[in-house]
C-alpha cells in the first residue's frame, strides 16, 4: 500500500511532502534505541516521540514514513531533518493502539 | 573478512543502560553497558582516574551475525551511534561529511572512551560489518549510510550530531530557535 492511499484510508494529517513510497511493515515504539533493532525499511513507525533523535534513528533503518499518535506534532527542525532524510511525517489524533487496529484492519502487519 | 557476501543480521541484542563516568582529577569521561536492572552508581579509582556517576540512559547493544557464512562480528566496544552534522573544518568527521554527495548520512560510531586515553575504538571488521549491514537494508534508491569511528573526531566531546539514545526524549522544549535541544549536540 502506497502511503498515500493509507493517509486517505486512515485519516492522517501530512506534516511535510515528500515522495509516495510503498509501505511493507509497521512498526510500534516510543524508543529510539528500539527502532534500529526492530524497525525495517519501508516500514510506518507509529509513535508517541517528537524527539529529533527519533528522526535520526528512523533514518538509520530507512524508514518511509512516521506517524504521531494522539495529535503529537514535531518542532520545525525535527521536520527539516526529516523532510531532508525523505521521511514522510503524519499526525492521528487516535492512540497507538486505535490507530494499529486500523491499520491491521487494512492487512497492514 | 573473507570473500563472503555478508548478509548481516543483528544477534545477541541485549537490553540494559548506558552508564556515564567522569574523573574529578582529570576530566576524562568514559561509559559502559550495564545489563543490570538498576544502573550501578559506584565511584572507584582505575589507575590515576577517579571515576564518578554522571548518569545514564536506557540502551540496547548487538552484534553482527552472517546468514551465509555464520561469522559474528562482536560489537560490544561500540556503545551508540550518533547521525553527524559536524561543520567542524579541522575535525575528520566533519571533512567526510562534506565530501559526501547529496544522500549520503555519516553516523559515528561510538565507543567507551570519548578520550580514547586507552587507545581503544570501535574496530575496523566492525565498522564495515555495520556499513555493509545498513547499507544492506536500505531500499531508498539514493541513499548511502556511511558509518565511521569515533576515533576521526577531533573532540567527540565537543562534536556536533544527534545522539541516538533513549536521553531526555520527554523533555519538554517549546521552540527549537531557542536553543538547547535536549539529546541533540549542536
Amino acid at each position: 500500500m502506497k502511503v498515500s492511499e493509507l493517509m486517505k484510508k486512515t485519516g492522517l494529517k501530512a506534516i511535510n511532502q515528500i515522495e509516495d513510497k510503498e509501505i511493507e511493515s509497521v512498526y510500534i515504539s516510543d524508543m529510539v534505541s528500539d527502532i534500529i533493532t526492530g524497525a525495517k525499511a519501508n516500514s510506518i513507525l507509529v509513535t508517541l516521540q517528537t524527539h529529533k533523535s527519533l528522526i535520526a534513528a528512523a533514518n538509520l533503518v530507512d524508514v518511509a514514513m512516521i506517524v504521531f499518535v494522539k495529535g503529537k506534532k514535531p518542532a520545525d527542525d525535527v521536520v527539516e531533518l526529516a523532510t531532508k532524510a525523505g521521511i514522510a511525517l503524519f499526525t492521528s489524533e487516535l492512540d497507538a493502539w486505535a490507530f494499529a487496529k486500523k491499520l491491521a484492519e487494512l492487512g497492514l502487519k | 573478512m573473507s570473500a563472503c557476501t555478508h548478509q548481516w543480521f543483528m544477534t545477541n541484542i541485549r537490553s540494559g543502560y548506558l552508564v556515564f563516568e567522569g574523573c574529578f582529577e582529570c576530566g576524562a569521561r568514559s561509559s559502559f553497558f550495564s545489563s543490570e536492572a538498576v544502573p550501578p552508581i559506584d565511584e572507584y579509582q582505575e589507575g590515576k582516574h577517579f571515576w564518578i556517576y554522571m548518569g545514564s540512559f536506557q540502551a540496547v547493544k548487538f552484534d553482527l551475525k552472517c546468514s551465509l557464512c555464520g561469522i559474528t562480528v562482536d560489537l560490544d566496544d561500540m556503545n551508540g551511534l550518533m547521525l553527524s552534522t559536524c561543520e567542524d573544518p579541522d575535525c575528520e568527521v566533519g571533512k567526510i561529511v562534506r565530501r559526501q554527495g547529496k544522500g549520503t548520512w555519516v553516523y559515528v560510531a561510538l565507543c567507551a572512551d570519548s578520550t580514547h586515553a586507552r587507545g581503544k575504538c570501535v574496530g575496523g571488521e566492525g565498522i564495515e560489518a555495520l556499513n555493509q549491514y545498513f547499507n544492506q537494508n536500505i531500499k531508498a534508491p539514493d541513499k548511502k549510510i556511511l558509518v565511521v569511528p569515533c576515533r576521526l573526531c577531533d573532540s567527540i566531546d565537543k562534536c556536533r550530531g544527534i545522539v541516538i539514545a533513549d536521553v531526555n526524549l520527554t523533555d519538554m522544549y517549546p521552540d527549537a530557535s531557542q536553543g538547547g535541544r535536549p539529546g541533540a549536540k549542536n
